[in-house]
């Protein structure tokens, strides 16, 4: 109960201590915008016979008619009461927009981290127990191919032989086939509203759309996973516990498994969160090249256009995303190696 | 070692893929017309200020208006008539001999979606909801003379009349384009409040029309679905509209449109790379209706107020150095109609009914070398040439070859590649000297042309020009009902803009829709977007 207790108060420390950091954050994402070049209202006001009219309406509807000190004011003051604005390149408000657009691009960040960790984790393994050899040389080139390959290169060319050459995938546009309906909204996660609902096919739709994207995005991943889990287990391989094992003459499988890797993947775990963070921020050309109606590609056509407010929203929603991530893997680390949450 | 890669990768995908792979629903797909595209539509209403062009295609799928543009053939291509204007809510239109009334008999038999009858009310509201809020039709409606509530008065349930100050020649086309749209009354005002009496910021998400197609879903950014609505009848021969959904769903990425279509995926495509849509009209496979967009224009533009550009000298020596057929292979892969090359033999404008018209603009580096040295500058000089990053795709080999070009009579150029909100903001604010452009006429009669892209200071007058005698024949042409009087004063105009040189037209570019074999219809519209309501499947 005391270490229950123990990791919740750090929890809420740890939170309260980030609350500064999102409110900078909050704070530079204004300022950066405005300090931007390039006048949205002139942007929006583009169409066949758009006037000064037209341009002063859409600074009003904006707000920026207002010197910008009290833009930010009424702006915190928003953020408040949970008004994020509203988005000229949709059209709807900021916060709606990022609510039915998030779980689309969890979904797709939750499957290529788990389908990156499934793969990288035995590959670096592999790569540490068999160290200089050539399996050990194959890893290092994946995981050069990985980082060095850009995502929309991958993607496009995924899509070209999946989809274009050999027609297994379905078409690479948005979560779920255009023809199958979509299942009652409950989480936004569709594997999982359709599961909900009982509608295999449907979920069989959602996920065969979901393959290409995902094993893009963890194709990207991997490396960083892969390395970290070589070298983690290289210090672990040789470091006294292990030693130690071995001496005892405890089974190969032992000493690997429950001594080396379970000691390697505290570094895992961290980077996983920090890659996890990253993904969902660099699922931008995924999103892209698959359609897929995320928050990522949603926040690039608001800062194309220099609408404001999503990209402010979108910020924001990073941020908190990033504490919370830490969070977790603080929490999960404190569990992991209880030395670490005796502090 | 790849082949260890792809093999194990191959291998993971294949048998997911393989597992999943749903069948094929090809009951609903025959009657359904599948588009995608690379914007989004962003509003249901066309008026909000902001409105994309998908916003606008929508717009005159479920909403009528009074009339509606006939067809024309140009080379082979349909395209939208300007000058053949017929009734659409209005089962026909008088035109007083003075020109100053206009009265519509509405069709009887016309429905809103929800089933109320349209009456003359509803025109009336609509129209002055189009004229009296801050809606974009207040300024489109303006270049018709139609500017008050008072011009609109209702004669009975279904007689309607509209009074012009002046006869004006694009009071009928305006009632046609997107904006003017037929709204249910009594629907919109039971959402309209005090501070919104014209229920703006409910018809952004909801529509209350009577067009061809209802909404069945919305999802900006994403997939709009139209369900067909039956009881419209406003189509050729009194039909409903051919296909009993249309989707249309947002791709970003053109390469992957492409795709689809190609595949079968997707029915048709109107926004593919150039290469894209010259590779699958090579193919075959496909239908490719590539129409040059009569009404828009690609210019080389300049701030005919700044130095050095405001010297004609000037501007003649770069329209002498553009290197015309490189640029227009470059960017466009000769998809479009080009508009140098011409020749004017006496020096005068062959025609004055139209504009733009192709300019005796060839490459001559001699010419453009004595034009400098008559400008008072023989070695040249520096400047930037600026073009947006979202028509990277055409600027950019544009602009190397002009850069190259212009480098060999000794103007060095600079090129610069703005975002397209700051792109907007510099030529909003008339800062930029040397850019490329591209226009678009909804209403493309040659003093419509001349009025919104030649005059005053406005954001559109891309070349800052300020010509006396082209201000005074634009504003006298608007007005001009004697056809032979109108073709001279055009001709004055077409002349007089050669010798200022104020901007030089390039081409027209392709409007490439590319469908697949079996649809049937495609006329090219006004706003460049699809009118679904055109087509069908064989």
């Amino acid at each position: 109960m005391s270490q229950l207790s123990i990791t919740a108060k750090r929890a809420g420390w740890r939170f309260a201590s980030s609350l500064p950091a999102l409110f900078g954050v909050l704070v530079f994402t204004f300022l950066l915008m405005r300090v931007l070049p390039g006048d949205p209202a002139v942007f929006f006001a583009s169409g066949p016979t758009a006037g000064k009219e037209e341009i002063e309406t859409i600074r009003k509807q904006m707000g920026l008619d207002k010197p910008v000190p009290e833009q930010l004011l009424r702006y915190l003051g928003d953020i408040g009461t949970g008004n994020l604005g509203r988005s000229l390149t949709t059209g709807q408000p900021v916060l709606s927009d990022l609510k039915s657009r998030l779980p689309a691009s969890l979904e797709l960040t939750f499957s290529a981290l788990l389908i990156a960790l499934v793969t990288a984790v035995p590959l670096g393994v592999a790569a540490a127990l068999r160290q200089g050899s050539g399996i050990d040389h194959i890893v290092r080139f994946i995981c050069a191919l990985g980082v060095c390959v850009p995502t929309f290169v991958s993607g496009l060319l995924l899509i070209y032989v999946f989809y274009y050459l050999l027609g297994f995938a379905p078409d690479p546009t948005g979560r779920v086939d255009i023809f199958t309906s979509p299942p009652p909204l409950v989480t936004g996660f569709l594997l999982i509203d359709f599961a909900l609902a009982g509608d295999w096919e449907g979920w069989r739709a959602a996920a065969s759309q979901l393959v290409l994207p995902a094993f893009t995005m963890a194709l990207f991943v991997v490396a960083p996973l892969a390395r970290i889990t070589r070298a983690a287990m290289l210090a672990s391989l040789g470091s006294d516990f292990v030693r130690t094992a071995r001496s005892l003459g405890l089974s190969r499988r032992k000493v690997i498994v429950t001594y080396a890797l379970r000691n390697a993947l505290l570094p895992v775990l961290t980077i996983a969160g920090i890659v996890f963070s990253t993904m969902l921020g660099a699922n931008v050309l995924v999103e892209k090249v698959f359609s897929w109606p995320g928050v990522a590609s949603y926040a690039l056509d608001a800062l194309l256009s220099s609408d404001y407010a999503p990209v402010q929203g979108f910020v924001l929603l990073m941020a908190s995303i990033f504490v919370l991530v830490n969070l977790t893997v603080d929490v999960l680390y404190g569990i992991a190696d209880p030395r670490v949450s005796v502090e | 070692m790849t082949i260890v890669r792809t093999g194990w990768l191959a291998a993971a995908l294949l048998t997911s893929t393989a597992l999943l792979a749903s069948p094929a629903l090809a009951q609903t797909r025959a009657e359904t017309l599948r588009h995608v595209t690379g914007a989004a539509i962003n509003t249901l209403d066309p008026n909000i200020p902001g409105s994309t062009r998908e916003a606008f295609g929508l717009s005159l799928l479920t909403y009528d208006r009074l009339l509606s543009f006939g067809r024309k053939q140009i080379n082979g291509k349909w395209v939208f008539d300007l000058d053949s204007i017929r009734g659409e809510l209005a089962e026909s239109y008088t035109v007083s001999p003075d020109g100053l009334k206009i009265s519509f008999n509405l069709r009887k038999d016309a429905k809103f979606h929800d089933g109320t009858p349209v009456t003359a009310e509803d025109v009336k509201w609509s129209l002055d909801r189009e004229v009296s809020a801050n809606v974009l039709g207040k300024g489109q409606l303006l270049t018709g003379s139609l500017t008050s509530p008072d011009q609109f008065k209702i004669i009975d349930a279904h007689t309607f009349e509209v009074t012009l100050p002046k006869p004006d020649k694009l009071a009928l086309a305006n009632l046609a384009v997107v904006y003017p749209v037929i709204i249910n009354s009594k629907l919109a005002k039971s959402h309209a409040t005090a501070e919104d009496p014209w229920a703006l910021n409910w018809l952004k998400d909801n529509t209350a029309g009577s067009g061809a197609y209802i909404i069945e879903s919305y999802k900006p950014g994403e997939t709009t679905i139209l369900r067909r609505n039956p009881d419209w009848n406003r189509g050729s021969a009194d039909k409903p509209a051919s296909f009993k959904r249309i989707i249309t769903q947002t791709v970003p990425e053109a390469a992957t449109r492409a795709n689809l279509v190609e595949k079968g995926d997707a029915d048709i495509v109107i926004d593919l790379q150039a290469t894209d849509a010259a590779d699958l009209e090579k193919k075959g496979k496909l239908k490719v209706v590539s129409t040059p967009q009569y009404n828009s224009i690609t210019f080389v533009s300049f701030n005919n107020q700044m130095p050095p550009f405001d010297k004609i000298e000037v501007r003649r020596a770069i329209a002498a150095a553009l290197p015309y057929d490189d640029m227009f292979k470059a960017a466009l892969f000769g998809r479009g109609a080009p508009l140098y090359g011409a020749s004017w033999p006496d020096g005068k404008a062959p025609t004055g009914e139209v504009f733009p018209i192709p300019q005796p603009l060839k490459t001559d580096l001699a010419e453009a070398k004595k034009q400098l040295a008559a400008a008072g500058l023989p070695d040249g000089f520096s400047t930037t040439f600026s073009f947006n990053v979202g028509q990277a795709g055409t600027a950019e080999p544009m602009a190397a070859l002009l850069k190259e070009s212009l480098g060999k009579v000794g103007i060095k150029v600079d090129i610069q590649k703005l975002p397209d909100a700051q792109m907007s903001t510099l030529i909003n604010e008339k800062k930029l000297p040397f850019f490329t452009e591209g226009i678009v006429a909804w209403l493309p009669s040659m003093d419509y042309f001349y009025r919104n892209f030649y005059i005053g200071p406005i954001r559109w007058n891309y070349a800052s020009l300020d010509d006396a005698k082209i201000t005074e024949w634009a504003q006298a042409a608007r007005f001009e009902a004697d056809k032979a009087k109108y073709a001279a004063l055009g001709k004055d105009l077409n002349t007089r803009h050669f010798e200022l040189m104020p901007q030089i037209p390039l081409w027209q570019p392709a409007q490439d829709a590319v469908m697949a074999s079996s649809i049937d219809g495609y006329v090219y519209q006004f706003h460049r977007q699809i009118d679904f309501r055109d087509l069908s499947r064989k």
